[in-house]
């Protein structure tokens, strides 16, 4: 039965073709550093689902911002375990997307032929480090307030194309309701959007072409 | 990378893949421990650590220091090394060169080798820059400790510091010379720097500026003076006084019966600098406004070499002459003082002249002579000796540099804190502390326009502004300005507030006319004179710059008919203007019910500047606003001396100050009302100027013949 299933699954998905290409392949045999861009993975996943569960409560409004992330953190059942792996996640990925960038450094693997898998590394970073500045204004709580009125002052300090990009990154001259609803958006749609797609690229181009193997010494 | 080597590469790399493993189940067992140790990781954390959530945002609260999440850190640590215009190369030039740097690695390394001993430049390059983030996200942590390790020593300054500034300056800030570190702590400088002046007292922004220039000088305070001493009262003390106190230990007047030791002894000359630099900072405005400001007013107009004016300052000018003792003191009392001022301790009986005679001009500074001969001549002569004091034995270096730096800035202009502080005075009441105008006080249902906006300031020229300043725009209820109009204003005035006006072009403080509430604009009778007429005749209508609505006289001569007549046409000779464009008859009839309101002054009226019927008194009225006015600098420091009848006459290095009866000719006459041909208007600007009453006692005194009564 479960065969006649699956063979019914097969013929419209195609599941047996991608088993092959994805799940039973050769692969170089590596160490533990090379599982930090799966774990890299992992935490992304782990950040959009508990993010999507916040959503359900936070409202991105100046006045209301802080009462709803307290309510989710009292008054929710394990809403204090969601925003606290949220939170943490934020920090780990950082870190791990750094470590896993390294590991792709000293191994070499940014070569032939695997140029783009690294361009679309470093643009992830670059993401990750976006998803942390914007996500850090949400709680509107006083480190949050005032971490990004000095981070967003310092990007207006950019000559010529300084107070624009404040203005744009603010909303207007100051932090205000504007700034807040901005970094939500950026924080939930325009920066995952992105991440999610070039994490497509990127791990097409891995299963394409292999994780790399670990090059010896006179290589 | 050619195509042999790619060859070669993509052969080892299957004899690689053949030696491995099964990408399913091997590995993927391994990334799912690596997820589930992250998973548990993850919920550990926020498990036993949590997440915080701090305090509300609170805007308002400036004394907040901020810090970014960790792994910004290294950034900010960063900004700290490219202090004021260099900003942009650590945040935006080091950044974008690194991020370019990183995506075209593949581009830029293009050697076959892997193995990273192999690439040795590229991995020392990444090695450098790794060990680089880490040290500057430990420094950033461990450069700002917290409160109250700093604080514990009961240095307060310290702990001010700690508080403020430490969490993004880390424990010491190196400041170029010649920094006006007093604005840039009020106002705050560069991008993330708040303006500290809603936070702290000029006092403790004073204490503050020192303490960080000379730290070593706080801590010698607390040691050495803040037993007894609050340090925000010795920030604003004279630097003469702080000198000659720190010089005299106990000998110093005021530590007469204390247990003070002589600190030229216990204390070396550096910790000496070190604690006046603390005391008094190196911020040339405020010295300036402590040292100069008594003498010299607002600025001074100095147009030669920046040396020439450090040895004028350093050494004490020829500035005015001291008056020939022989003349007036006799012989013996010369020798005495003579004797005193070349060696006090042996002739103590000479402090009671110096103090008599010489103190008022010299303070308790004795001035230097080689010998009692030397000393005896300069008394008994006078002449152009320095009254200006030796700055160059009372201050630091770094106090003597920042102020020369800010004379010779000054001189080329007033400075902008001047233009600001007129502004405020005389025009933000209608036009808003930054020009964004306001609820017109005459007017119901209009608004005063903001001055401030790009557009406003673009399409005026400078001599437009100071024209309407000057002026005044009578057709919107702008009185004059300029004293030329009869307004409160001299030119050095406008010209400050034309420039601080102006500064506001490069960073318009506005964008959009305000949105007013017109409908609480309340016209009533009371309501226009507090709003319009108050400028210039008082709240109390006693008169300011324009004439008292109290005064007898006045009152006398004019019925209510002309009064009107006189708000609604304005007076042809006087900075009055026609309102009767802009307020209606009903308004005007109740402003004239409101002015005859006021209860007339009795021809005796004492307290308030009211003409006295009669011939003007020397003695009575004219005296003392010389006393008042004058002597703080003329006196008897030679020069014109304005303390008895006959020095007001005749003293003075230009002949006569005054020939009675004729106004046009009379030195004293053009200088207070601006028309002189020499030297400069009295008193100088800064100082506190004559009102126009006391310009009216005097001159009448001189018209009426300048007796001696």
């Amino acid at each position: 039965m479960a065969d006649k299933i699956f063979a019914w699954l097969d013929e419209r998905l195609g599941l047996e073709g991608i088993y092959g290409a994805v799940l039973d392949r050769k692969v170089p045999k590596v160490n533990w550093w090379f599982t930090l861009g799966s774990a890299s993975l992992f935490l992304f996943v782990m950040q959009g689902i508990t993010g999507i569960f916040l959503t359900m409560y936070y409202v991105p409004d100046p006045t209301k911002a802080y009462d709803s992330i307290e309510y989710i953190m009292n008054g929710l059942a394990f809403g204090w375990l969601i925003r606290g792996v949220h939170h943490w996640g934020a920090s780990l990925m950082v870190l791990v997307v750094f470590l896993h960038m390294l590991r792709t450094f000293f191994f070499g693997a940014y070569k032939f032929p695997r140029e783009l898998t690294w361009l679309t590394g470093v643009l992830l970073l670059l993401l990750t480090l976006g998803m942390g500045f914007t996500g850090y204004l949400l709680p509107w709580n006083q480190r949050a307030y005032w971490a990004t009125t000095v981070g967003t002052a310092i990007a207006g300090s950019v000559p010529f194309v300084g107070d624009f990009i404040l203005k744009v990154l603010r909303g207007g001259p100051d932090l205000s309701a504007l700034t807040l609803t901005r970094f939500f958006s950026a924080h939930i749609w325009m920066l995952p959007a992105a991440l999610a797609g070039l994490i497509g690229v990127h791990m097409y181009l891995i299963i394409r072409l292999g994780i790399s193997h670990i090059p010896k010494e006179d290589e | 990378m050619n195509e042999k080597e790619r060859q070669k590469y993509l052969q080892d790399y299957k004899k690689a893949k053949e030696k491995g493993e099964q990408f399913f189940p091997d590995t993927l067992f391994k990334d799912a421990i690596m997820a589930l140790a992250v998973f548990l990781i993850l919920v550990a954390l926020a498990y036993f650590i949590g997440a915080p959530l701090e305090d509300r945002a609170n805007p308002a609260d400036t004394n907040y220091t901020p810090r970014p999440e960790w792994y910004f850190l290294f950034l900010f640590q960063l900004l700290k090394y490219f202090p004021g215009k260099l900003e942009f190369l650590g945040v935006v030039v080091l950044p974008t060169i690194v991020i370019v740097l990183l995506l075209g690695l593949p581009l830029l390394d293009r050697s076959p080798k892997r193995h990273f001993m192999n690439r040795g430049w590229v991995t020392g390059i990444l090695v450098v820059g790794v060990i680089g983030i880490v040290t500057l996200s430990v420094l950033s942590i461990t450069e700002a400790p917290p409160p109250s390790e700093v604080a514990q020593g009961g240095d307060q300054i310290a702990a001010l510091y700690t508080q403020n500034c430490a969490s993004c300056h880390g424990p010491s800030i190196d400041i170029p010379a010649s920094t006006n570190l007093h604005e840039i702590i009020a106002e705050g400088k560069h991008a993330g720097m708040p303006a500290w002046s809603a936070d702290l007292t000029t006092d403790q922004i004073d204490a503050l500026a020192g303490f960080i220039l000379s730290p070593g000088g706080s801590k010698l305070f607390t040691d050495n003076c803040a037993e007894c001493h609050d340090i925000e009262e010795l920030v604003a003390t004279n630097p003469i006084e702080l000198k000659t106190a720190l010089n005299r230990g106990p000998d110093y007047a005021a530590h007469a019966d204390l247990d003070v030791p002589q600190w030229s002894e216990t204390l070396t000359k550096a910790e000496q600098t070190a604690l006046l630099n603390f005391l008094v900072a190196p911020d040339g405005q405020r010295l300036f406004t402590v040292n100069c400001t008594p003498c010299h007013g607002t600025s001074v107009a100095f147009s030669g070499e920046r040396s020439e004016l450090e040895t004028i300052i350093s050494q004490g000018g020829l500035h005015l002459s001291m008056p020939a003792w022989q003349e007036s003191r006799d012989p013996a009392e010369l020798d005495t003082l003579a004797a005193y001022v070349v060696d006090p301790k042996s002739t103590p009986e000479g402090a009671d002249l110096f103090a008599k005679y010489c103190a008022s001009c010299h303070a308790d500074r004795v001035p230097a002579a080689d010998s009692i001969e030397q000393a005896r001549e300069i008394i008994t002569t006078g002449g152009s000796h320095e009254t200006m004091p030796i700055w160059g034995d009372i201050l630091t270096d770094a106090q003597l540099t920042a102020l020369v730096d800010y004379t010779l800035e000054a001189a080329q202009g007033t400075s902008l804190e001047v233009g600001q502080e007129y502004f405020s005075n005389n025009c933000a009441a209608c036009h808003g502390e930054f020009g964004e105008g306001g609820p017109n006080p005459a007017r119901v249902d209009d608004v005063i326009a903001p001055i401030s906006t790009a557009e406003y300031l673009k399409t005026r020229d400078d001599a437009t502004l100071r024209s309407i300043i000057s002026q005044g725009q009578p057709n919107f209820g702008m009185s004059p300005f300029g004293s030329a109009f009869g307004g409160p204003l001299d030119d050095e005035k406008i010209d400050a507030i034309v420039a601080y006006i102006r500064s506001w072009e490069a960073n318009p403080p506005v964008e959009l006319p305000p949105a007013v509430d017109t409908s609480k604009v309340s016209l009533s009778g009371s309501e226009i004179y507090t709003n319009l007429c108050a400028q210039c005749h008082g709240l109390d209508g006693r008169g300011q710059v324009g004439p008292s609505l109290r005064d007898p006289k006045f009152r006398s001569e004019n019925t209510p008919e002309t009064i009107f007549d006189i708000i609604n046409q304005g007076h042809a000779t006087t900075a009055m203007i026609g309102w009767g464009e802009i307020l209606t008859s009903q308004q005007i009839q109740d402003l004239v019910n409101y002015i005859l309101e006021f209860e007339v002054d009795s021809p005796n009226a004492t307290g308030q500047p009211t003409p006295t019927p009669g011939p003007v008194s020397f003695a009575k009225d004219v005296l003392p606003i010389l006393k008042a006015k004058c002597n703080a600098c003329h006196g008897s420091m030679g020069g014109w001396d304005g303390s008895t009848y006959q020095s007001v006459i005749n003293s003075g290095q230009s002949g006569p100050a005054v020939i009675p009866g004729d106004l046009l000719k009379s030195l004293l006459a053009q200088k207070i009302q601006g028309t002189q041909q020499i030297g400069k208007m009295m008193p100088p600007s800064g100082m506190g100027s004559l009102t126009p009453t006391e310009i009216q006692k005097i001159l009448d005194w001189i018209a009426a013949s300048a007796l001696d009564n």
